[in-house]
């Protein structure tokens, strides 16, 4: 790795993770007057929530919530943001006195100077897959990372950049700069919020589900992607033909409550995303049948029952029912065979589908783990980080001073993520203000 | 008024407008309208970049008019008037067209109808934007000090971190001890803590801070005033027992109480006397004579010296400049005869059985026989039909599922028997789920429409159920004890939420502005809302949503003054004739009697009128306006969504 320069800084309050936890915590601690360093590790601050289509139980747009939340965020004087960054080290030398290096990778951009004019991506001859599209479509290697991504400004990314030089050439502000090093920045702060999210189940560890083999079979969060009014197509498409499918299957607890494959818990948000998405289906196809495969429905929220008999009225098809295998049918169609046990009959049954969308669950992310060389940073029997005293203050973690925000402690929707955030805030500002 | 320069902008909304508006021809449209200077379509106009771009096209153009066509204002007003205000334009100069929700997700199947409509939409905000002045916000000194109404875990929770931020509290409670529910359970899912443990450590941090008063036995009977400045009148009832006592010679004074009622803190499976403590869980660890059921017969007066019926009733004002609310939660109550309720000897509910394993010694028993065979019937009182409690209470299933894992393990012998409607122990609480499936619990499952049945055959309780697990067999259990899975329900008196004129959800728990994004802050300015009392929650979830409260409420106070919206209400005084129409329809009461000279005339509270318009109207003389809507803005634009 290149070594940049090495400054020192301080703030009071390190945050770590831009998603909506983290950015939420951000502001709390900046509007009460506390300078705040927020990391991401992500191109653009937003986390998941940016690329979802509509939110449960009340159908707003996810987009138009998000991002003037991004916008005070990245706006706010108090706030620094660093992206494309990650946290090197966290040391505590005292109460109410960390140091940490943060490494903040190269953009090759130089944000303030780029207009996001997209003359670089077209000029960049290099296509892979988009991950902010979740593989959906192709991008540039010179790239904007999404359209409302904040900052809102191109990255080339450097893995796949073949060096031809042609978005230096046409870039109007001459701000694509491949000199641009890595740099570890020493920074000092009193308090440290770990907002560093979730991850999303794999199902490629699924092989009888058949992710990866069979083209119609995608991701939940794909076809958040695919519902987005941001969407990479104009319509509800199957990635195997571009057919628009009419009958559709939601497989739940696709990677949760299952002990074999190292999950055992229940991922708290599948069953009601699956049934979001299921209604905005019936919106925007409503010819096609969707189908809900599922072992419980947990539709335990403010709204959220109501919101299920909603789906059911409007004709969703649940069937209590466990998936055994998928399997692609024999004449070359794309549409996927689905093998289960109907629990309410007992036997076992297969049903013809043409698009399969695999609820995929929550699981940690443990890159806090890794955070504290000295102190432990203790995680439950899950790996998501332990909270040390749940009940009464449950953004309270192993180490004095720092605190957990949102999905990094467990599961959790977007209320409860933002009232996770203002608990730790809260609990920071105690924290400060004690010192 | 200076010649307006007025920019436009017509958002995309990624497809959510484009889709069904034609927003490039609603732009060429109204790009020569008189006033308009410039006239743009955007993507996403709440970007980050496009506020950019508005900022320097304010800038570069010294615009004077702002309009942006977009979704509802609920969302973005704020967003735009503040681009406007960065950009140095005095935010009342922007004008929000809604041509999402009243538009575009309205006449999704005509899209040339939806763009003929855009058009006028935007004529019409462009209009009031050719009208528009620049207005600045009213200031108001903000009491730094915040009034929690109850003392839950979530109230108690709340006033800690207050108190930490140095804000003064008034902790009002309503019972004679502080801690809520909580302080009724035992162990609790999912620590395992008990009920005891944690209110002792949250009142024990509380009662030795200076900043932070507590009040039991006290209410909330009146409220004027608005954010900023609340006027409370709190009326607290005395205990008639000094707090400091002798335990032995209070027992005595307890022993020879004639009166025995029902016990609502064990649910009234027991009784206790007229005068009564509730040790070890609830505190301040004091006892209480409850005068409702006390018949002044005396007989405890002359045992203990610290009796003192002298004691008045009082009254407090507070004044305070937020209000936080965590006033809880009721558990569900059963009518007679639900699932045998009150009809059968051995049915219980959920809370009360909680008690009775509390309460119960080596054996498990009830009503003077051994217990073994338990069946739980969940979802009583949740996920009813349309007319009663349609949601799910989110608490219970784990709630009932932990209690029959601690009464297995307190009591080896019994067996537990679920007859669920599809379990939902969400998240980590899966794993008690686990838990209870490994010591052999049986879950029996139904739907809706075909709920378990509980009769009594002369001598023995049977509980029949069609389990789907198991292919629909008919299966019965001799149940030795059934235990009502309660839900909740919001408390029974919540007069204190009409007090300061808290809307509920169709649920009739308190409402919060925004579910996803603004969960604690309520319509009423000033007025939070935690734990509980918003909907069902555990104690993390009541804790999380305590603490947002709290900074919630702290930001409105903190720094001793707060900015209200200058849209307020005017009164014509030459023209107003006082005949108290407009303050009868004044929803905040924001409307009073003045005297100008000799005449009688209204008088406008700034700081609570919310400039709602519902005085206008009724008034006779047309003596009332309303700043920023002012007959003649709207006059104008309804001359331009009536012009073709
Ligand atoms: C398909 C799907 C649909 C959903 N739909 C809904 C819905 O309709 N309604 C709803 O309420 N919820 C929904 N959710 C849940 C919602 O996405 C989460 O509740 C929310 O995103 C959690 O926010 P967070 O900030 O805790 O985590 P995240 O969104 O995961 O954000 C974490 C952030 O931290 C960053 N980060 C991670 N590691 C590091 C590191 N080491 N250093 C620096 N930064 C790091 C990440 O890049 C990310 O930006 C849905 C989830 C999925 C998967
Ligand atoms: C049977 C059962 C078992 C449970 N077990 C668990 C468990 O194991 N783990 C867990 O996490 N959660 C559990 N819960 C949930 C837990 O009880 C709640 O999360 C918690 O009580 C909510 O706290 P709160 O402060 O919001 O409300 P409450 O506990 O209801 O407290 C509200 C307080 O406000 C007071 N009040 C009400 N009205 C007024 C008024 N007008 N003026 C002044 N004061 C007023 C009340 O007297 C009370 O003291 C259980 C719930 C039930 C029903
Ligand atoms: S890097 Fe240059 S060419 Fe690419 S978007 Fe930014 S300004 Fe345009
Ligand atoms: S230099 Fe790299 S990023 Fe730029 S155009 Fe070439 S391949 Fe693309
Ligand atoms: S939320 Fe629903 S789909 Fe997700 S793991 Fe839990 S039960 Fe399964
Ligand atoms: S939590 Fe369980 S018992 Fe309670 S209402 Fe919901 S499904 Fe029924």
């Amino acid at each position: 790795m290149m070594s940049g320069q090495s400054k020192n800084i301080s703030f009071d309050a390190l945050v770590v993770g831009g998603g909506i936890a983290g950015g939420e915590a951000a502001l709390n601690l900046a509007t009460t007057g506390f300078k705040v360093l927020l990391v991401e590790k992500e191109l653009s601050i937003g986390g998941k929530m940016i690329m979802l289509s509509k939110v449960f139980p009340t159908l707003d747009c996810a987009a138009c919530i998000t991002t003037p939340k991004v916008s005070e965020i990245s706006r706010h004087p108090n706030i620094t943001i660093y992206t494309s960054s990650e946290v090197g080290n966290i040391n505590k030398i005292a109460e109410n006195n960390f140091e940490a290096t943060i490494i903040r990778k190269p953009r090759y951009v130089v944000i303030e100077d780029c207009t996001a004019c997209q003359l670089c991506e077209q000029a960049c001859p290099v296509s892979v897959p988009d991950q902010y599209q979740y593989n959906l479509v192709g991008r540039k290697a010179a790239f904007i990372p999404f359209s409302i991504a904040s900052p809102k400004a191109a990255a080339i990314d450097i893995d796949n950049c073949i060096l031809c030089g042609a978005c230096e050439k046409v870039c109007p502000t001459n701000c694509i700069d491949f000199t641009q090093e890595t740099e570890e920045i020493q920074i000092s702060v009193k308090t440290v919020i770990l907002a560093t999210g979730f991850k999303l189940f794999d199902p490629l560890l699924m092989p009888r589900y058949g992710f990866g083999l069979f083209k119609n079979v995608i991701t939940s969060m794909q076809m958040e992607r695919e519902l987005a009014p941001t969407r990479p197509f104009n319509t509800v498409l199957r990635p195997g033909d571009g057919k628009v499918p009419d009958k559709i299957a939601y497989v739940l607890c696709t990677g949760s409550r299952d002990a074999s494959i190292g999950n055992p818990i229940c991922s708290q948000i599948c069953c009601m995303y699956s049934i979001k998405q299921s209604q905005l289906l019936m919106g925007a196809l409503p010819m096609a049948d969707v189908t809900i495969y599922y072992l419980n429905i947990r539709s335990f929220g403010k709204g959220f029952e109501e919101f299920y008999q909603q789906a059911k009225g409007m004709g969703v098809n649940f069937v209590k029912g466990k998936i055994g295998k998928i399997r692609e049918t024999e004449n070359g169609n794309g549409n996927l065979i689905l093998r289960y046990e109907d629990i309410n009959e007992g036997i076992v049954k297969e049903a013809e589908h043409d698009m399969v969308i695999l609820s995929v669950g929550v699981l940690p992310n443990q890159d806090a783990s890794g955070f504290f060389p000295k102190e432990e940073l203790k995680l439950d029997p899950y790996k998501f980080i332990y909270q040390a005293d749940s009940l009464i203050s449950p953004a309270r973690t192993s180490i004095d001073g720092v605190f957990v925000a949102g999905t990094a402690s467990g599961p959790m929707d977007i209320p409860d993520s933002i009232l996770s955030a203002g608990s730790a805030s809260a609990e920071a500002l105690s924290y400060l203000i004690q010192e | 008024m200076e010649k307006k320069k007025i920019g436009v902008y017509v958002c995309h909304c990624g497809g959510n407008i484009s889709d069904y508006v034609d927003v490039e021809k609603v732009r060429q449209a109204i790009e020569d309208e008189g006033g308009v200077m410039l006239a743009k379509t955007t993507m996403f106009a709440c970007s980050d970049s496009n506020q950019k771009e508005m900022v320097d096209d304010i800038k570069n153009n010294d615009l004077n008019g702002v309009v942006v066509a977009s979704c509802s204002p609920k969302l973005h007003l704020t967003t735009f008037g503040n681009v406007s205000e960065r950009a140095g334009l005095n935010k009342y100069n922007y004008v929000h067209a809604n041509i999402r929700e009243q538009d575009s997700w309205a006449h999704s199947d005509d899209k040339p109808g939806a763009t003929e409509k855009a058009i006028l939409l935007v004529r019409a905000a462009i209009a009031k934007a050719r009208l528009t002045e620049s207005l600045e916000p009213n200031k108001i000194v903000a009491q730094k000090a915040v009034a929690i109404i109850g003392g839950g875990v979530a109230g108690m929770k709340a006033a800690i971190e207050l108190s930490n931020m140095d804000c003064p509290v008034y902790i009002i409670e309503k019972e004679f001890f502080i801690g809520g529910r909580v302080s009724q359970w035992g162990a609790m899912f999912t620590t395992n803590e008990t009920g005891k443990e944690v209110v002792t450590r949250l009142y024990n941090d509380m009662i030795k801070r200076a900043n932070v008063t507590v009040f039991t036995g006290a209410e909330v009977v009146t409220n004027v005033g608005s954010i900023g400045d609340f006027k409370l009148k709190v009326k607290i009832t005395p205990r008639y027992v000094k707090e400091k006592c002798d335990r032995g010679k209070l027992q005595q004074a307890i022993d020879a109480c004639p009166v025995e009622v029902p016990d609502e803190f064990n649910f009234k499976i027991t009784n206790r006397k007229a005068i009564y403590h509730n040790f070890p869980s609830e505190y301040p660890q004091a006892a209480v004579i409850d005068m409702n059921n006390c018949t002044r017969c005396g007989k405890c007066e002359p045992i203990c010296d610290n009796i003192d019926f002298s004691q008045k009733e009082e009254i407090l004002d507070i004044h305070v400049g937020s209000v936080l609310m965590a006033t809880g939660f009721d558990p569900y109550t059963p009518h007679d005869g639900e699932f045998g309720y009150n009809e059968i000897g051995n049915v219980v509910t959920l809370p009360q059985f909680k008690r009775m394993i509390e309460l119960s010694g080596k054996k498990l028993r009830y009503k003077g026989k051994n217990v073994k065979n338990i069946a739980y019937i969940y979802c009583v009182g949740s996920r009813q039909e349309e007319g009663g409690n349609t949601y799910c209470s989110r608490y219970c299933c784990t709630s009932a599922i932990h209690a029959s894992l601690l009464v297995k393990k307190k009591f080896p012998d019994v067996y537990n028997y679920h007859f669920n409607r599809g379990i939902r122990t969400y998240g980590k609480q899966e794993s008690l789920y686990y838990d209870s499936s490994a010591q052999g619990d049986i879950y029996l499952q139904a739907y809706e429409d075909a709920l378990p049945v509980v009769s009594w055959n002369g001598s023995k309780t049977i509980v029949k159920i069609n389990d789907i697990l198991t292919g629909g067999r008919e299966m019965e259990v001799e149940a030795d004890l059934v235990v009502l899975v309660t839900g909740m329900v919001p408390r029974a008196d919540n007069s204190v939420g009409t007090l300061f004129k808290l809307p509920k959800g169709r649920d009739k728990f308190f409402n919060e502005i925004h579910m996803k994004l603004r969960p604690v802050e309520t319509f009423i300015d000033g007025v939070t809302i935690s734990g509980a009392c918003q909907g069902p929650k555990n104690i993390m979830e009541s804790v999380n949503s305590a603490l947002s409260a709290a900074t919630k409420s702290y930001s409105y106070v903190s720094k001793g003054e707060l900015e209200t919206e200058p849209i307020v209400a005017v009164v014509n005084p030459d023209s107003c004739a006082w005949c108290n129409a407009c303050s009868e329809a004044c929803p905040f009461d924001a409307i009073s009697m003045t005297k100008d000279g000799t005449k009688s005339i209204a008088m406008i509270n700034n700081s609570v009128c919310k400039g709602c318009g519902m005085c206008l109207p009724v008034c006779p003389t047309d003596a009332l306006e309303l700043i920023a809507y002012s007959n003649n803005e709207i006059e104008s634009m309804i001359d331009a969504l009536a012009h073709d």
